[in-house]
């Protein structure tokens, strides 16, 4: 492959793709002929339903079990056995559209909580609910997410080398999830459909809670530089 | 419920003969790639959405007409290409790819200096204007074959036209894509 073949396999990994839809419930709906419903009161059963088919079809000769549940604001965390495959690349990005902050405060329909070291830069929306910033913090590239909790908005599976920790960020719960392997993120958008997204998280997360909000920090940081960087996000 | 995992050409199988649930592990298995496909083709995310899920529908409609052993992907991607580029005729335009305004670190990467990220952004943005400004059918060969990274075949396939024609293509595409990138330096 020659040098400017390799600069754009390069450039096609860096484009910002939208974020990729579950199509799968809508296309057995039209093969099946039902009319479409709203999601929401059979949202969870078909969650569950996916995760326990996922991990069947993981596992050759053996069920995997859902080992517990941590629920946070919006949040909750499922500890799997195994976790379902992820059956295609996912973009890492697929962020959302970059807005400047009143704009993307105008999508979202809340006031945004930032560290000072966000400064002026773009916010990204993803279908109007996931608003995410990316900003540098002791020399990594982190990104922060929020969202207005309401119960299972968000999804997220974790296998069992993944340790799920109960920690305090200004005196609210939060969860610092250290350990690695792609997670799997389910969440409703805004028009409360279901939605489903295997990712690659680089790094560790830190979930908490801040008022109505659930906030999210994505990055390879240690668990108190994470900490320090929540206390500052206003 | 499936108890243990089927490979592809089991669940075509399950699927010809109306097993739906067959049908969404394979559509919940490309729908990534299919979403990126359409996305790169017609420019719309709302058009590229409605693309696949047509696709998948018309697919399952069409599995008796697919040739039994066959790779599935290419097949699918073929569908799904149609139905993208017949939503960019309908709109007779298409908008213009982006690209991220920050990537992720990768493990082990060193932090660039500023000077060196803004190069580095700079001529990313240059190359992907230059690849716009490209024909349709040289774009869209690029796209394929560079960004999503399919194989020849695949490209072949998604694009409905010749192996041959997509080496042709895509050496047509390079060398335009050389000449300008000397000429605006």
């Amino acid at each position: 492959m020659s040098e400017l073949e390799q600069r754009l396999v390069a450039l096609g990994r860096e484009l910002d793709l939208p974020f990729e839809p579950e199509v799968a419930p809508a296309v057995l709906e039209r093969l099946e002929g039902r009319r479409p419903f709203p999601w929401r009161p059979v949202v969870l059963a078909f969650a569950v339903a996916v995760i326990a088919m996922g991990t069947a079809l993981s596992v050759p000769e053996a069920r995997s079990a859902i080992l517990r549940f941590f629920h946070l604001g919006g949040a909750s965390v499922v500890r799997v056995e195994t976790l379902p495959p992820a059956v295609e690349r996912s973009q890492a990005g697929g962020l959302g559209e970059p807005l400047p902050r009143a704009e993307a405060e105008r999508r979202v329909g809340f006031r945004l909580l930032l560290p000072p070291s966000a400064g002026d830069a773009p916010v990204h929306v993803l279908r109007g609910s996931l608003a995410s910033v990316v900003v540098r913090s002791e020399g990594r590239t982190v990104v922060l997410s929020e969202f207005r909790s309401r119960p299972e908005a968000l999804r997220k599976l974790v296998g069992p080398e993944t340790t799920v920790e109960p920690v305090q960020v200004d005196e609210q719960p939060g969860l610092w999830i250290a350990g690695g392997g792609p997670h799997v993120l389910t969440y409703f958008d805004r028009d409360s459909r279901y939605r489903e997204q295997p990712i690659l998280v680089h790094g560790d997360v830190l979930l908490w809670v801040r008022g109505t909000l659930t906030l999210r920090l994505e990055g390879r940081l240690t668990k108190a530089q994470a900490l320090e960087l929540a206390r500052q996000v206003r | 419920m499936v108890d243990r995992p089927l490979d592809e050409t089991g669940l075509v199988e399950l699927a010809r003969r109306g097993d739906l649930r067959a049908w969404e592990t394979i559509v919940r298995a490309h729908q990534g790639i299919a979403f990126r496909t359409a996305y790169l083709l017609c420019g719309s995310s709302a058009d590229a959405e409605e693309a696949v899920q047509d696709a998948f529908v018309k697919a399952y409609r069409a599995l008796g007409r697919f040739r039994r052993g066959a790779p599935l992907r290419p097949w699918l991607l073929r569908i799904v290409a149609n139905e993208a580029k017949n939503r960019r005729r309908a709109a007779g335009r298409r908008e213009a790819l982006a690209l991220r305004v920050a990537a992720y670190d990768r493990p082990g990467d060193a932090v660039p200096s500023p000077e060196a990220a803004l190069l580095r952004g700079e001529a990313r943005a240059r190359l992907l204007a230059a690849v716009e400004r490209l024909p349709d059918e040289h774009r869209d060969a690029i796209a394929c074959r560079y960004f999503l990274e399919l194989s020849e075949e695949e490209t072949a396939a998604a694009l409905g036209i010749r192996r041959g024609t997509v080496k042709s293509r895509l050496s047509r595409a390079l060398e335009r894509l050389r000449a300008e990138l000397e000429e605006k330096p």
